[in-house]
C-alpha cells in the first residue's frame, strides 16, 4: 500500500501542470458492518462488569485527494486517495476502552460533468482497493499481549458514488457533496480478536461496509 | 436562485444532513446484542463451574430469571483454593492466565487484579541428569500439514528417541493429556483460533479469588449446592430436572456445563436419549487423569521448573507470583502418569513416589528438607473426573457437533464446548457460558 501512495503522489507531482482538475475533500463518514456491530455486541454483551457500554463504528471524519485528468469530453477519468477515521471510546473506572479504525482508499474515479445538462452538477464513480487498520488502546496505552500491538489488518474493494455541485466564492470553487458507498468484501480475518477477545465465536472473517459521506471538495486547481 | 440563497440552502441542507441523517441511521443499532429483548422463561444451569457461574452473571444482567445446580458441597468447579498449607493462597486446580488478550484479562485490568508474566526457565531432565538445555528442538508439534498421529508416535517419526520420552509428556501434560492420546493435527487445528496470547500468568492471590470475588457474587443466591442431577425430561415443552434426593425442578431451558467425563459416564440420563451422533462426539474428546500435589521444603533446593520426568513430567515452584515465599513445589502430574500415581492408592504413597523421584534428581535433598504435601487429585474428584479435554486422534468435528443445542431446549457449555479455540481453559469456559445464552435468546428471537 506504502508503494501505491508513493506512486499517487510521484504521478501527482509530474502530471499536475497537465491536471483538469485537483479536488481536496473534507467529510463526514457514517458506516455499518453488520459482522464489526456483532463484535461490539458480543463485547457489551458478555462484559456486565463494564457499565459505560462501547459505542459502535460509527461516525468518522474523511479527507480525500481526487486527480482529474485533462480532457475535452464530458466523461473523465482520474483518480483518489482517501483516508478515514473512526473513532469508540467507552471510558469506566480502571478500564478506558478505545478502538481507533483507520481506513485508506487508492481509487479510480469516473468524473462526469456536463455543464448543458447538469449545468454546476459532477458525478464520480469511483472503483477502489481499500485497507484497514483496527487497533485497541487500553487506559491510554496501546493494548500490547506478547509484546505485540493488538491490531486487525483487512483488505478488499469498495464502489462509491458520489453527487456534487461547484460554486464559486471569490475565484475559489467549493462544492458540497454526497457519496454513497458499498464495499461488499473485506477480509479482515483479526477483527474480531481486537474488539472482543475471539475469533469466529459470533462473526466471520469479512465484512461487507456501507457508508454515506457528506462533505465539501475544495478545488485546488481547475482549469476548463 | 442567487449565489447567495444556493450558498445558505447547500449549507442548511449539509447540516441537517450531518445533524438529521446519520442519528437516524445509527438509531436503528443497538450497542449490546438483545437490547430490548426480555426472555420470560426460566433457565436452568448444570454446574456452577467457571461456565455456569459466568453463564447465570450474563443471565442476571439480562434480567433473565435462572437457577444453578451444582452438584458438589462447593462452587467453583476446576477453581478451588487452598489456605493455610502455606504462608500464601494456593490454586487447587486452574492456576495460570494463559495470555491477556481475553474477557478474563479485561476482567483483571478492570478489577486490578495483581498478575504476574510467568517467565520462569525450564531445566529438563534427561539422560538422568538436570540440563538446561536439550541436545535437540523439540518444538515440532505446531504447523502446517502434520499427521493425525500421536504426540507420542511423532516424537519417534521425528527422530526422537525413547530419552525424550517424558520431554514429550510434558509437552502433551500441558494440554491436560498423554502423549500417546493427544492428536498433533486436531490440537493445532483446534488451537488455530488461539488468539488470547502465549504469555502465562500467575496471580498474586488465587484465579479462585478472581471468580469468587467478581463473578460469584452476583449469582451465589441462585446456587444449589448438593445437587445432583439424575435425569433431564426434555420431551414435553416443559423440561424436567430430577435429582438424586428425588426433587424435581422444571425449566424452558437448560445449560449443561458438567465436565465432558460425566457427559461420557452417562451419569445423567436424558429422555429421550440423546442422538447417536452426540454421544459418539462426546466420546471423542479427550479428558485424561490429573492432578495437582504440593511438597512442602524446608529449603529451596529445587528449580523453577523441571521437566522430563518418569513419574511426574512438570514441576513447577508454586510461589511464583506470590507475596510470600514458602517453599512449595508443584508436582503437576497429567495423563498415564496421573493414572499410575492414582493406581498407587493412597496420598502418602503419591507423595513417597513424587519424593523418590525428587530425591534422585537433586541427590537426596528432597526427603531430607521435606516438610508435608498436599494431594489435590481431580480423577477422583466424583464430578470433574479428570484434567481438562483435549484433541483426540481421529477426533473429527467432534467438539463442534458435541457444542450443538437440541431442540432450542438444552445448550452445552463448559470448556470443553468451547469451539472458538479457548477449550482448556477458564476464559474459554467463560465464553461458552455467555455463547450458550446468546443461542438461547437467539432461539427465543426466532
Amino acid at each position: 500500500m506504502k508503494k501505491l501512495v508513493c506512486i499517487f503522489v510521484l504521478y501527482m507531482t509530474f502530471k499536475y501542470v497537465s491536471a483538469q482538475e485537483i479536488k481536496g475533500d473534507i467529510a463526514y463518514q457514517y458506516i455499518y458492518s453488520k459482522q464489526w456491530d456483532k463484535a461490539i455486541q458480543t463485547y457489551n454483551f458478555s462484559r456486565p462488569f463494564l457499565t459505560e457500554k462501547q459505542p459502535l463504528l460509527i461516525h468518522g471524519i474523511n479527507p480525500s485527494l481526487s486527480y482529474i485528468f485533462k480532457s475535452s469530453n464530458n466523461l473523465k477519468h482520474g483518480i483518489n486517495l482517501s483516508y478515514s477515521y473512526f473513532r469508540s471510546s467507552a471510558k469506566n473506572e480502571n478500564f478506558k476502552n478505545i478502538l481507533n479504525l483507520h481506513f485508506l482508499q487508492l481509487g479510480y474515479i469516473l468524473h462526469y460533468e456536463n455543464s448543458e445538462k447538469l449545468k454546476n452538477a459532477y458525478v464520480n464513480l469511483i472503483v477502489s482497493a481499500i485497507s484497514n487498520g483496527l487497533f485497541r488502546n487500553l487506559n491510554g496505552e496501546s493494548f500490547e499481549y506478547d509484546e505485540k500491538k493488538s491490531k486487525a489488518y483487512g483488505i478488499g474493494g469498495n464502489l462509491t458514488l458520489k453527487f456534487g455541485y461547484c460554486f464559486e466564492i471569490k475565484e475559489k470553487i467549493i462544492s458540497p457533496y454526497l457519496s454513497v458507498g458499498y464495499t461488499p468484501y473485506l477480509y479482515s480475518p483479526n477483527t474480531e480478536a481486537v474488539i472482543n477477545q475471539t475469533k469466529e465465536l459470533t462473526s466471520k472473517t469479512w465484512t461487507g461496509i456501507f457508508n454515506l459521506q457528506m462533505g465539501v471538495s475544495y478545488h485546488i486547481q481547475r482549469k476548463n | 436562485m442567487n449565489r447567495r440563497n444556493f450558498l445558505k440552502q447547500s449549507s442548511l441542507f449539509s447540516l441537517l444532513g450531518l445533524l438529521g441523517t446519520s442519528p437516524l441511521l445509527s438509531a436503528c443499532r443497538k450497542e449490546t446484542l438483545f437490547d430490548g429483548v426480555k426472555y420470560e422463561g426460566k433457565i436452568i444451569i448444570i454446574g456452577a463451574g467457571a461456565s455456569g457461574l459466568y453463564a447465570g452473571y450474563i443471565l442476571k444482567s439480562k434480567g433473565v430469571d435462572f437457577q444453578i445446580l451444582e452438584a458438589s458441597s462447593k462452587y467453583g468447579g476446576r477453581l478451588a483454593k487452598l489456605t493455610g498449607f502455606a504462608n500464601f493462597p494456593i490454586d487447587l486446580g486452574a492456576q495460570w492466565l494463559h495470555g491477556k488478550n481475553s474477557i478474563l484479562g479485561d476482567l483483571i485490568k478492570k478489577t486490578n487484579t495483581k498478575i504476574t508474566l510467568d517467565d520462569t526457565k525450564i531445566k529438563y531432565w534427561f539422560n538422568n541428569q538436570l540440563v538446561d538445555k536439550l541436545p535437540k528442538d523439540i518444538d515440532i508439534f505446531e504447523g502446517k500439514n502434520l499427521p493425525d498421529v500421536s504426540y507420542k508416535d511423532y516424537a519417534i517419526q521425528q527422530g526422537f528417541g525413547n530419552e525424550y520420552k517424558y520431554i514429550v509428556e510434558t509437552i502433551a501434560g500441558d494440554q491436560g493429556a498423554s502423549a500417546s492420546r493427544l492428536s498433533v493435527y486436531y490440537n493445532n487445528l483446534e488451537e488455530d483460533n488461539w488468539n488470547a496470547g502465549d504469555d502465562d500468568f500467575k496471580f498474586e492471590e488465587t484465579f479462585f479469588d478472581v471468580i469468587d470475588k467478581h463473578i460469584t457474587p452476583h449469582v451465589k443466591n441462585k446456587v444449589l449446592l448438593n445437587t445432583i442431577v439424575d435425569k433431564i425430561d426434555y420431551s414435553g415443552s416443559t423440561i424436567k430436572i430430577m435429582d438424586s434426593n428425588g426433587n424435581t425442578y422444571s425449566a424452558d431451558k437448560v445449560i449443561i456445563t458438567v465436565p465432558i467425563t460425566v457427559l461420557k459416564s452417562g451419569d445423567i440420563e436424558f429422555l429421550p436419549s440423546l442422538p447417536a451422533e452426540k454421544t459418539n462426539a462426546f466420546s471423542k474428546i479427550g479428558m485424561d487423569a490429573g492432578m495437582k500435589v504440593f511438597l512442602k521444603f524446608s529449603n529451596k533446593f529445587f528449580d523453577e521448573n523441571i521437566s522430563g520426568g518418569s513419574i511426574c513430567a512438570a514441576y513447577a515452584d508454586d510461589s511464583v507470583g506470590k507475596a510470600q515465599q514458602d517453599n512449595i513445589l508443584l508436582a503437576f502430574v497429567m495423563g498415564e502418569q496421573a493414572e499410575y500415581l492414582t493406581s498407587l492408592g493412597s496420598d502418602t504413597a503419591i507423595t513417597n513416589a513424587l519424593l523418590q523421584e525428587l530425591d534422585t534428581m537433586y541427590s537426596g535433598q528432597a526427603s531430607a528438607s521435606f516438610i508435608a504435601s498436599y494431594v489435590q487429585n481431580w480423577t477422583t474428584h466424583p464430578f470433574i473426573r479428570g484434567a481438562y479435554s483435549y484433541s483426540t486422534v481421529g477426533m473429527g468435528d467432534a467438539r463442534k457437533i458435541a457444542y450443538q443445542p437440541i431442540n432450542d431446549k438444552l445448550f452445552f457449555a463448559g470448556e470443553a464446548m468451547n469451539i472458538n479455540g479457548h477449550h482448556q481453559t477458564v476464559h474459554g469456559a467463560m465464553e461458552a457460558g455467555y455463547k450458550a445464552v446468546i443461542d438461547i435468546l437467539n432461539s427465543v428471537k426466532k
